[in-house]
């Protein structure tokens, strides 16, 4: 059946999505927004560990649904698994309105100005498709400016050294930190390094008409039971309904992209939360599923100026999949370290991020994210009893007096880390699934032990009478912080889209989500997505009026 | 004559058909588990007891942990059924090679000695096709930690015993719990 034609269809209501929305709807033009998920209900799982959005062992609160979604991931030794949302390797990202924004752990990092030109920084690097963005960081400053302000950030850059230069303050005051965050605070300055309180896209004070935080122990993994922390869900997606101009239109699965004879995208096919098809058309269509689910739409769009999938005669699409190796250490105290104010994460430093001697890059550094229980039986020294009396003692001794300082490392793009499809499983829809291989760079692990050392240092200052390292950086990249897959660039041939966002060969074809993204910086990528997700939008805004994007 | 009203037809009418139909039913109910048996539930409650053993703190028996796994094999975890199946048949078969005994009978020191080379992979010969009995025993010891320490709605962590354990509170009440940094 055929729907009313609209000016846009922006696909996934997540982080990317639901700011193109936004902008797109206040500017006048009339937009469909679709989301496989729900929107978010707080009660139906508020205090489950086992079903958090960080612990998927049950199921995913905030979606997909784990029946429904298979991907298949591939070993380096050629073997291949079916995996779910709750098996491991799946690199889940939340399908809901809001998308990972609903649950996250909200920390608001601008990238630094490095972080868009790596490739001039510090040179090629060897089996890596290291590149400059073709923006810059002054490009994008207004942009994360809106989007602190419009979505709400919670930070002071003062005592950061190394933060990339700003025109306006971040709007609400910083955090305070935790018991953990002032040990770990005056061990680094001890070191003569440079801490700070994480910036946070949730509420220090009342903001937008929402409360301010209550320090909730179960955060990172949960939605907010008081609404205080900040998503596109309570913020631009509402405001982009209340103009008239957008509808979202939830548990719709998208099939494919319909590009016409002419290389013009005309609109999607979709099956709505009944499962029955439709095709909606449209002038313009974006795509915000997430570097995974936005590639796999992308090869799953075959036509015939397209033949393998929209945007990919060059065999980029699907290209350069990067996440967070995380990286640190761990450390025990002779006290109750932790006080397990939500969400535990307060302080942070980012004197590794850049210019570490013989290095490519870096990452953060700062407390964790509170552990539940669950989660902290696997946290032990090496050697350590897995199971019986000793476990449990540990469980009960240690349980507040762990720390954790740790990081993301800036990974290195590697083209054969890759999303493809399967055309031998297919989804509940009948739509062939989204295919992990390959690896990271080797220099991340390289990278990680570096940073790894680093966080041990900082917890032995502390007073830490025992420290162990976490070394993560090896084996296929993915994650929740997914990105790279529909790299921006000048030159065709080498990437996906231009700068902004716009598909080289097909003028009505957009990406807004973190696959747009040349390298993931050594940050968590959520504010880097939004002010992504205001550039495009408004781009297609200041341009729509004129042709449409349907010339030539 | 005496009124005799619908409801009242009904209220007695319920009370015979409990009378008649209740007490059979109850025979069945001695059985309280949806996928084990009796013998295979009492093996997997001897071992998930030496995964958390009661101490002055509750232990894996304590908290109902075979119903989180019992319970989850019959839903989520149904792809596990298997595994369950000829882990256990197989482990009881290397008890009984060595102590002619079943797991759950052994004393405490040998269950921990079968554990330990079930653990390091010493137990080979009980392979099946599909399935060891070391990544058997990763499996149970995973499905425990998650009954102990997770939501008592999933079947284990009784009254939520580990979290009191841990002197964390419980439950969050929305708004409630606040905390001061």
């Amino acid at each position: 059946m055929n729907k009313k034609r609209v000016n846009a269809v922006v696909i996934g209501a997540g982080a990317g999505g639901g700011i193109v929305a936004k902008e797109l709807a206040v500017n006048g033009l009339s937009v469909v927004l679709f989301e496989r998920g729900k929107w978010p209900v707080y009660d139906e799982h508020p205090n489950d560990e086992l079903i958090s959005q960080r612990t998927e062992v049950l199921g995913s609160p905030f979606g997909p649904d784990h029946e429904k979604n298979p991907r298949v991931v591939v070993e380096a030794d050629g073997r291949r698994h079916i995996v779910t949302p709750i098996a491991g390797g799946y690199s889940n990202n939340a399908a809901c309105v809001g998308s990972g924004t609903v649950s996250y752990g909200a920390m608001a990092w601008r990238f630094m100005k490095e972080d868009f030109q790596l490739k001039t920084i510090y040179g090629p690097v060897e089996g890596s498709t290291l590149e400059d963005w073709p923006i810059t960081y002054d490009d994008l400053e207004p942009f994360y400016e809106k989007a602190e302000w419009e979505i709400g950030v919670s930070g002071d850059d003062a005592s950061n050294p190394f933060a990339p230069h700003r025109r306006k303050k971040q709007p609400m005051p910083p955090f305070e930190y935790n018991h953990e965050g002032t040990v770990i605070y005056n061990a680094a300055k001890r070191l003569g390094l440079h801490p700070f309180p994480i910036p946070m896209l949730r509420n220090s004070v009342r903001y937008n008409q929402r409360p301010a935080c209550i320090r909730n122990r179960m955060c990172c993994g949960f939605a907010c039971p008081v609404d205080a922390k900040n998503g596109t869900q309570n913020t631009v997606i509402p405001i982009a309904l209340k103009t008239g101009n957008c509808e979202v239109r939830t548990q719709c699965m998208i099939a494919e992209i319909v590009i016409n004879e002419k290389g013009k995208a005309e609109g999607v096919n979709y099956f709505d939360e009944k499962n029955k098809g439709h095709f909606q058309p449209a002038d313009i269509v974006v795509v915000s599923g997430g570097a995974i689910e936005t590639a796999r739409l992308l090869l799953n769009s075959k036509s015939k100026l397209f033949p393998r999938g929209a945007g990919n005669n060059y065999d980029w699409v699907g290209r350069n999949l990067q996440g967070h190796a995380y990286t640190g250490a761990f450390g025990l105290f002779d006290y109750d370290i932790l006080d397990l104010t939500g969400p535990g994460a307060t302080v942070a430093l980012c004197d590794f991020n850049h210019h570490n001697p013989g290095m490519v890059g870096g990452g953060l550094l700062a407390n964790e994210f509170n552990r539940l229980p669950y989660l902290y039986t696997n946290i032990r020294p090496p050697g350590s009893a897995r199971w019986g009396i000793d476990h449990k003692k540990f469980q009960y001794e240690m349980y507040r007096r762990t720390s954790q300082v740790v990081g993301p490392i800036q990974e290195m793009p590697a083209f054969d880390s890759r999303v493809t499809v399967d055309d031998n499983v297919k989804d509940f829809w009948g739509l062939p699934v989204a295919r992990l291989s390959g690896s990271r760079h080797p220099l991340d692990y390289e990278n990680c032990r570096f940073l790894s050392a680093k966080a041990e240092e900082i917890l032995k200052e502390a007073g830490a009478y025992h420290t162990w390292q976490s070394v993560g950086g090896r084996g296929l990249s993915g994650g929740q912080h997914q990105a790279g897959t529909a790299r921006m660039g000048n030159d065709k041939k080498t990437s996906v889209v231009n700068r902004f966002g716009q598909m080289h060969e097909i003028d009505n074809l957009f990406i807004a989500d973190g696959s747009l993204m040349v390298n993931n910086g050594g940050f968590n990528p959520a504010l880097t997505i939004m002010a992504l997700g205001y550039w495009v939008g408004g781009y297609i805004a200041n341009n729509f009026s004129s042709t449409k994007f349907r010339t030539g | 004559m005496d009124k005799f009203s619908r409801r009242d037809f009904i209220k007695t009418s319920g009370i015979v058909a409990g009378g008649l139909l209740l007490l059979p039913c109850c025979r069945y109910t001695e059985q309280p588990y949806r996928f084990f048996s009796p013998e295979e539930a009492d093996c997997i409650i001897a071992l998930s007891e030496q995964i958390i053993p009661h101490d002055k703190y509750p232990g894996a028996t304590d908290a109902g942990v075979i119903y989180y796994i019992d319970r989850q094999l019959s839903s989520v975890f149904h792809y596990d059924q298997q595994t369950y199946r000829l882990g256990i048949e197989s482990m009881q078969l290397a008890c009984n090679d060595m102590h002619k005994k079943l797991f759950q009978d052994l004393p405490v020191s040998a269950q921990i000695m079968v554990m330990e080379e079930m653990e390091a992979g010493n137990l080979n010969k009980y392979n099946w096709p599909g399935g060891n009995l070391s990544s058997f025993f990763n499996l149970v010891l995973k499905h425990t930690m998650q009954a102990f320490y997770g939501s008592p709605i999933h079947g284990g962590n009784k009254d939520y015993m580990s979290f009191e354990m841990l002197q964390i509170d419980y439950p969050l009440v929305i708004g409630q719990n606040r905390y001061n940094s």
